[in-house]
């Protein structure tokens, strides 16, 4: 199922646990969703509406993705939690997960890919919407202002927004999307997958950047052994070397 | 200029030290941020960090702290792609923010230690650049010179505005600092001009621009009520507009066309 099949399975099972508290299931709408920022789009302090993952708070932002079609509810947007419409002047602690199945994937491949899906959070140009993401703390603050929660701004569409940079690119077939929002203790539990998933992709960044290939001295190495697509990804830049 | 033009105006505010530099900026800031269709950046680019007080701002973590904390990361065996580090500097840079009534207040802190980590220099310029983009207007509070506006926080500006005081010590710095600019391309500036401050009468204005050929932005008076904020540690934002300085700097706000 791929690097990211046990994580998958841990976010999987966190969504069932949840079942029983706030949990609600978009689709994406079809209309345009929201009009564009353009280059000034700042969110002051005073002009925010509802933020997101503030640095005071707990936060968690990640992808993961897989080649089996089926593991993805393509378009489905679940947000766990209140919506921003519920949320007006408050700051929540925040947690974002895309999930995408994809064509392709190896171990040539997977940490460029990587980077791009990374990315493709910078493609969302909303009014009144601002983000900003450590990718190195897998965590993302977004501000939203005042005047976009007025006009109805929500979690459906920022999934919308969210989900159309992924369907552009030709080796992604499903997306899905994951909010929460309900506390805390929701945030840490998916942190614990982040950091799972982290050390995946530190492992993958390390093979890349780095020279070395001495894995007795490497502190990746229990997760290159657990997970053949890096155990493959190793083996072939071992044998280029 | 007003909110939609899409351009972003950029001040730096440079002279001798003591002649109230910090006074100008935050009296601007008050002003420019009475606008609501303007969003302003003040960038405290004196070690001394005194703008901070100034506005009645904190110092929450200054861009020196930031820089300091990436190279501590990296010193520790984090290793961070240009993504990462560019992504990094532009959360931390927003968490170090210090937000006002309709401005923001960025502190540069005191230059930095010793090493070269120009990438980190580098990338961190670049962030606070395509920060200000976000802003209608940057002002940024100087040392003496541009060199630190130029190494530590942009490049190119709109306006250089050099204040002096009456003296003529202030006045050579004031030429000497245009002349650096202009000769060495420290700072681009598309417009250089000159603010002399605590002025006690017409006659100190005449006599100062005989010797001077830096286009005169404005003058401002003698004013006690800052001597008073100043003395009491209190924010300039809380100055009466009709106090003679307040208005002074109203003027020159003016006569930069905005």
């Amino acid at each position: 199922m791929g690097i990211f099949a046990g994580a998958l399975r841990e976010v999987r099972a966190f969504m069932k646990n949840a079942e029983n508290h706030n949990v609600r299931e978009f689709a994406p709408l079809t209309a345009p969703a929201w009009p564009a920022g353009g280059d000034k789009n700042l969110v002051m302090a005073a002009d925010v509406g509802v933020e997101l993952g503030n640095p005071r708070e707990e936060s968690v932002s990640f992808v993961l993705w897989t080649e089996e079609m089926a593991e993805i509810h393509d378009g489905r947007i679940t947000l766990i939690g209140p919506d921003i419409q519920e949320s007006r002047g408050r700051s929540l602690p925040f947690g974002k997960i895309v999930l995408v199945g994809g064509r392709g994937f190896d171990e040539g491949n997977i940490y460029e890919r990587y980077r791009e899906l990374e990315a493709l959070r910078y493609d969302l140009d909303l009014q009144g919407y601002m983000l900003r993401a450590a990718s190195v703390y897998q965590k993302e603050w977004i501000r939203i202002s005042r005047a976009a929660v007025e006009d109805g701004f929500s979690f459906r569409i920022m999934g919308t927004e969210l989900i159309k940079p992924f369907r552009r690119k030709d080796y992604i077939d499903a997306v899905e999307v994951l909010f929460v929002t309900s506390g805390v203790e929701d945030i840490s539990r998916l942190k614990g997958i982040a950091t799972g998933v982290g050390r995946m992709i530190a492992a993958m960044g390390k093979m890349v950047d780095e020279l070395s290939m001495d894995c007795d001295t490497c502190e990746y190495e229990d997760v290159c052994n657990a997970v053949e697509n890096l155990k493959r990804m190793r083996d072939r830049l071992m044998k280029g070397a | 200029m007003g909110k939609g033009d899409g351009g972003t105006t950029r001040i730096a505010v440079c002279g001798k030290g003591g002649v109230g530099k910090t006074s100008v900026t935050a009296l601007m800031v008050k002003h420019l941020s009475k606008r609501e269709d303007l969003k302003i950046l003040a960038v405290d680019a004196d070690p001394a960090v005194g703008l901070a007080m100034a506005l009645g701002e904190k110092v929450k973590k200054t861009v020196n702290d930031i820089r300091n904390d990436v190279i501590a990361m990296a010193q520790g065996g984090e290793k961070l792609s240009t993504p990462e580090t560019m992504d990094l500097l532009d959360y931390e840079l927003l968490d170090a923010l210090s937000e006002g009534p309709n401005f923001a207040f960025l502190a540069i802190g005191r230059p930095e230690m010793e090493g070269c980590f120009c990438r980190v220099n580098d990338l961190l310029k670049g962030m606070i650049e395509t920060l200000s983009d976000k802003f209608d207007v940057v002002i940024i509070d100087g040392e003496a010179g541009v060199e630190q506006v130029n190494r530590r926080v942009m490049k190119q500006v709109d306006h250089l505005v050099l204040v002096t005081d009456t003296s003529a010590k202030g006045l050579h710095v004031a030429e000497t600092i245009r002349s650096l600019a202009r000769d060495q391309e420290a700072v681009s500036a598309r417009r250089v001009g000159l603010i002399i401050n605590r002025v006690r009468n017409e006659r100190e204005v005449e006599t100062l621009l005989k010797r001077t050929t830096v286009e005169l932005l404005g003058w401002i008076p003698e004013d006690d009520h800052i001597r008073d904020q100043d003395l009491q540690g209190r924010s300039f934002l809380d100055l009466a507009d009709e106090s003679p300085g307040s208005a002074g700097v109203a003027r020159v706000v003016e006569a930069l066309g905005m």
